[in-house]
């Protein structure tokens, strides 16, 4: 990606020429930029163009060896290295180590191939699941309830309050109470008769 | 653990080598002094001279010796140092970095050509004196691009990256103010990257 700077970078006045306020401003804060780098303290948010910049100071100050590994830090990296790629059991010495590394890289090529057959295995079991439940000539009689009261008590299974109200005259239309409350009776006597049958239980 | 700096820690080829083969035997943690005696003229002169930034330098070392133990056993000894093999394997980090985090792209340009100049299999130098050589060439590369600039450019970019003078005694060396200094620097680094970009889009010569 080309940045800002990539664009300007080939209008670059002379050492003479005035600086605009905008330039003015860009430089102080490259320069303050460079301070706490050289201080050892980049800040690690910048604009593109100012990063763009800091990493070609950066490149000089290396290839004059100023910018060196400290010892400690060294350590560190190689530490970090090494305990990314190796692990050492509690038990085991120090040059008998256990490489996650290798198991990481077994786990790795294997990988595909554990996602393929879990898949394979679900979706095995998923059919034989369907298959198993795929419904006989009588499981409609089963899953529906209103097929199967020629099995079960009438009082069971859900029916139509016809018998109960009978048609419904004009004048009586107001009665609605009067016929929830037969249809309510019928039913509580129905859910009775079946709870008795079964001695209480539920 | 060492506890003077890696670099003081004398390694033989023969060493390197018993080293590396009780590493591909599965015993990962010989790795150690290899990794301890390559790790700084990796960041040194491999690394950062190529990102231009410490954290990442320092991020890109640690992944560089991490793939190093991990992939130890696809190297092959040839009867010299371990450490072109880990430049190798740097450098590459380095231009992953470039392709994922889309930089400079005058700055990844360069990078480009100098990997390819300097990948040349034909080398078998030893690892200090391919360091050395590295380093040189980089310092080169760095001082031609500084003759192209003007003199004041130059001096402000002397002044306050190589030899660290803080922007006070920069501002007095050249006898302008600290914030007309500034600006002087702030161009001079704009020029110095104009030029090095330049640099590396002529013709490449010898690499393939």
């Amino acid at each position: 990606m080309a940045t800002q700077d990539d664009d300007n970078v080939a209008r670059i006045p002379d050492p003479d020429v005035e600086p605009t306020a905008s330039e003015l401003a860009h430089a102080r804060r490259f320069a303050e930029l460079v301070d706490k780098t050289l201080s050892g303290r980049t800040p690690p948010a910048m604009s593109a163009d100012d990063r763009a910049l800091l990493e070609v100071a950066t490149v000089i100050r290396a290839a004059h060896g100023s910018l060196e590994l400290a010892p400690s830090q060294q350590r560190a990296v190689v530490e970090d290295a090494l305990r990314q790629a190796i692990s050492t059991p509690a038990s085991a010495g120090r040059g008998q180590v256990t490489s996650i590394a290798e198991g990481r890289s077994r786990l790795r090529r294997r990988a595909p191939w554990i996602v393929a057959g879990t898949s394979t295995l679900v979706a095995a079991a998923a059919i034989a699941l369907l298959w198993l439940r795929v419904p006989g000539p009588g499981d409609a009689a089963r899953g529906n309830p209103v097929a199967r009261g020629a099995e079960v008590p009438q009082e069971w299974i859900s029916r139509s309050a016809d018998a109960l109200v009978g048609p419904i005259a004009r004048d009586h239309a107001g009665d609605a109470g009067a016929r929830i409350d037969a249809i309510f009776a019928d039913r509580l006597d129905g859910f009775r008769t079946r709870r008795l049958a079964r001695g209480g239980k539920r | 653990m060492a506890s003077e700096p890696a670099t003081t820690v004398p390694l033989e080829l023969e060493q390197e080598q018993r080293l590396i083969e009780e590493a591909q035997q599965g015993h990962l943690d010989a790795m150690r002094p290899i990794l301890e005696r390559y790790a700084a003229p990796l960041y040194g002169t491999v690394i950062l001279p190529r990102l231009g930034d410490a954290a990442s330098a320092e991020e890109v070392l640690r992944d560089t010796l991490a793939t190093a133990v991990e992939k130890i056993r696809r190297f092959t000894w040839q009867g010299k140092s371990i450490y072109p093999w880990l430049r190798q394997i740097a450098i590459n980090k380095v231009y992953d970095l470039h392709r994922q985090s889309k930089r400079s792209r005058r700055l990844a340009d360069a990078m480009v050509h100098e990997i390819a100049v300097e990948s040349d299999p034909a080398s078998h130098a030893d690892a200090q004196l391919i360091a050395d050589q590295e380093r040189r060439a980089h310092r080169d590369r760095i001082d031609v691009t500084l003759q192209q600039l003007q003199a004041r450019y130059r001096s402000a970019i002397e002044l306050r990256l190589i030899q660290e003078l803080s922007r006070e005694d920069c501002a007095r060396r050249l006898g302008v103010t600290i914030g007309t200094f500034d600006v002087l620097l702030f161009r001079a680094v704009r020029a110095f990257r104009k030029h090095f970009g330049e640099r590396a889009e002529l013709p490449r010569t010898g690499d393939t």
